[in-house]
């Protein structure tokens, strides 16, 4: 059940609110949301809220990935060791990698400067949309959030921030992925041995080329839920203010010429 | 006899207006204005390349990436080992961003700097009678009015 049946007579719309989450268009920084698909392929398109594209990008990079042995050739790289690099790529992959690569950073960066401008039309046009959904799975309401909370719990587990602010699908494809990468890397079973002060044992149990997917989605978890929390808000105040002004607002009424009274 | 009051823009500001019609103010005896916050011009060619309100962690964040990805990979080699540099370098990359976004806000945008529409405050003005005074000011205070004037 929504509060308003869409009759699809607005040219563009600023928002989407559904059981699924609340999907907005407003603008964006193109340079930051292709430093996003630069981080990882996939990420831009998730900023965007192009979730299709952005969840197949994703799994293209951890397969070519993990295949190519990208992230490995990036650590001997950053170590110096051009002879291991040569060694470690398998090109059998590896060619397959960059076009893709690329085309993900283009996309979203195109995607971004155009849609910013559909912001601008939607925005002037001010049509009406649906701001509460109630089903029977979920319930999902235009709300003011504390952005600073989506982080915290984005630091806690990547996810938990977009589940906060009911991203649903970005949430529980990212915390999964997050308890993929956990658990291949190793790391989980490395930390008891640092609060030891066995680092040596440590790094030798971690995997580096799944420890390496794990900055990039936790980076993009912090960003993504504190961006979209701040957006959220200003939907909010935008349609609390077409109501105030559209029920508020009587003709009839008149201003008492008086003084103030205790 | 007249009462104002101002809120900021949330919730409890809809559940005093709820609360106040269903003690009898009539909706046309409420007058609403919310209060446009300063802000900068639109233009197409500037604001594509901003998104404001997330501006001031954008460059830490992805300067973390960068730098624990980085961090990790020369860790492998290093004494504290990989999960430890990457730690350490994440949080120098996002201090470093953060300081970067801070420098270009106070000192190169400077004089493009706005309010950012964080506290969109409404002005309310409710008609009503003398005897109901009272109570409409306590529902105002109750759903934490920022003030609230009587005028007679």
């Amino acid at each position: 059940m929504d509060n308003y049946t869409n009759d699809n007579t607005a040219r563009r719309y600023i928002a989407h609110v559904s059981i699924f989450g609340t999907t907005q268009i407003h603008l964006r920084n193109p340079y930051i949301i292709a430093w996003w698909s630069a981080a990882f392929p996939g990420f831009g398109h998730l900023l965007l809220s192009k979730y299709i594209r952005g969840f197949v990008l994703f799994i293209w990079e951890v397969i070519v990935n993990l295949n190519a042995n990208i992230n490995l050739g990036i650590i001997y790289s950053f170590q110096g060791d051009i002879e291991k690099v040569i060694q470690v790529l398998d090109t059998r992959w590896l060619l397959l990698y960059m076009p893709v690569y690329l085309f993900a950073i283009w996309d979203s960066y195109r995607t971004t400067v155009d849609m910013n401008k559909v912001f601008i039309l939607a925005d002037r046009e001010n049509h009406r949309f649906n701001t509460f959904s109630i089903g029977a799975l979920e319930i999902n309401y235009l709300d003011k959030r504390n952005p600073l909370l989506a982080v915290v719990w984005s630091l806690c587990v990547p996810g938990l921030g977009q589940l906060y602010i009911h991203r649903i699908g970005v949430a529980f494809y990212v915390i999964i992925w997050t308890i993929i990468f956990f658990y291949f890397s190793h790391i989980l079973e490395a930390i008891p041995f640092l609060f030891l002060g066995e680092i040596d044992k440590a790094t030798s149990l971690v995997k580096p080329e799944w420890l390496l997917f794990l900055p990039s989605v936790y980076g993009f978890s912090l960003f993504d839920s504190y961006m979209n929390t701040v957006e959220n808000n200003k939907l909010f105040e935008k349609e609390q203010r077409d109501f105030l002004q559209k029920n508020y607002q009587h003709s009839k009424f008149t201003l008492l010429k008086g003084k103030k009274v205790k | 006899m007249q009462l104002y009051a101002t809120f900021e823009s949330n919730i409890f500001l809809e559940l005093a207006l709820s609360q106040l019609e269903q003690k009898g103010i009539h909706k046309e005896n409420i007058f609403a204005v919310p209060l446009d916050n300063r802000t900068e011009k639109r233009r197409v060619f500037d604001s594509i390349h901003r998104a404001d309100g997330i501006s001031l962690i954008d460059i830490g964040v992805a300067l973390a990436t960068a730098f624990s990805v980085v961090g990790i990979s020369i860790g492998f080699k290093l004494a504290w080992g990989p999960i430890f540099w990457g730690l350490i370098s994440a949080f120098t990359g996002f201090a470093l961003g953060f300081a970067i976004k801070l420098f270009i806000v106070f000192f190169v945008e400077k004089r493009k700097r706005v309010l950012i529409g964080k506290h969109s405050e409404v002005i309310l003005i409710i008609d009503c009678e003398e005897t109901q005074s009272e109570l409409v000011e306590e529902i105002l205070w109750n759903h934490f009015a920022l003030g609230v004037a009587k005028i007679k």
